[in-house]
């Protein structure tokens, strides 16, 4: 009763971050709801027993990439009323969005049974996997990695030629 | 069932913000939340298969990866308004 007390709690953190992200028209809220967006997706993680995983996406996403998303937003400088979003409904957009939601689960319903938190899944497990059967698909993300950091400071640095 | 009618719907809220929204920051933001619905749908299989372990790493690549793309398109985006180019219908043009 409890787990699914908690599970319904993160659910709602999470699409209450969302939707934070989807309708604010500022910019510091949208980057705070999109915390919030991150912590719940941490907090159902940890849920389904993927503590590693939920570890993983504090530290990367919520202690990361959010903070380089307020970096980029303090590095750009922009004043109060760049700050403010403009946003508007479209109709066609919102159908195609709660068709493309429609046809996921009705594809997938039948793939997917109830999900209950598992157990014994530990990092030593984990780590069994990642540098044993899939070490080739580890290496490949790490170049990934090398690869993403090299272009995004490629990207920042070069290119003042306008 | 319920986590996959939330993940879906996490995935499609953030396309609609992909489509409906004009600043850059928020599409890159948008993006983030379909890449986090899309994650937890795949925890959520792990979770429900014969070897969570597996999927625990498979979905911890994604992650890394993810976060790379992030990076370079918060790269992108500096680099954007870097040229007074902050909004989606202000790119209208490429080279090459």
């Amino acid at each position: 009763m409890s787990a699914t007390l908690l599970w319904w709690g993160l659910a709602v953190l999470t699409v209450a971050g969302a939707a934070v992200v989807l309708l604010t028209r500022e910019m510091m809220r949208m980057i705070l709801g999109l915390g919030a967006f991150l912590l719940g997706i941490a907090g159902l993680y940890a849920w389904l027993g993927f503590g590693l995983l939920a570890v993983a996406e504090l530290f990367v996403y919520v202690g990361g990439v959010l903070v380089l998303f307020l970096l980029a937003i303090t590095a750009m400088g922009r004043d109060a009323d760049a700050r403010a979003i403009v946003r508007r409904f479209d109709l066609g957009a919102a159908l195609i969005s709660i068709g493309l939601a429609v046809v996921l689960v009705v594809a997938l319903r039948g793939l997917l049974p109830a999900a209950v938190p598992v157990s014994g899944v530990t990092v030593e497990s984990t780590a069994d996997y990642l540098l044993g059967v899939w070490l080739p698909q580890f290496e490949i993300a790490g170049v990934v990695l090398l690869a993403g950091l090299a272009a995004a400071l490629a990207i920042v640095q070069g290119g003042d030629d306008e | 069932m319920t986590t996959l009618v939330l993940s879906c719907a996490i995935v499609a809220a953030g396309l609609y913000g992909v489509m409906t929204r004009r600043d850059l920051v928020a599409v890159l933001a948008s993006v983030e939340v379909m890449l986090g619905g899309a994650s937890l749908l795949l925890a959520a299989y792990a979770a429900a298969g014969t070897a969570p372990a597996a999927g625990q790493g498979y979905a911890l690549l994604v992650l890394a990866v993810g976060a790379a793309g992030a990076a370079v398109g918060i790269a992108l985006l500096v680099s954007l308004v870097r040229r007074g180019r902050s909004r989606t219908d202000q790119i209208t043009e490429v080279r090459g």
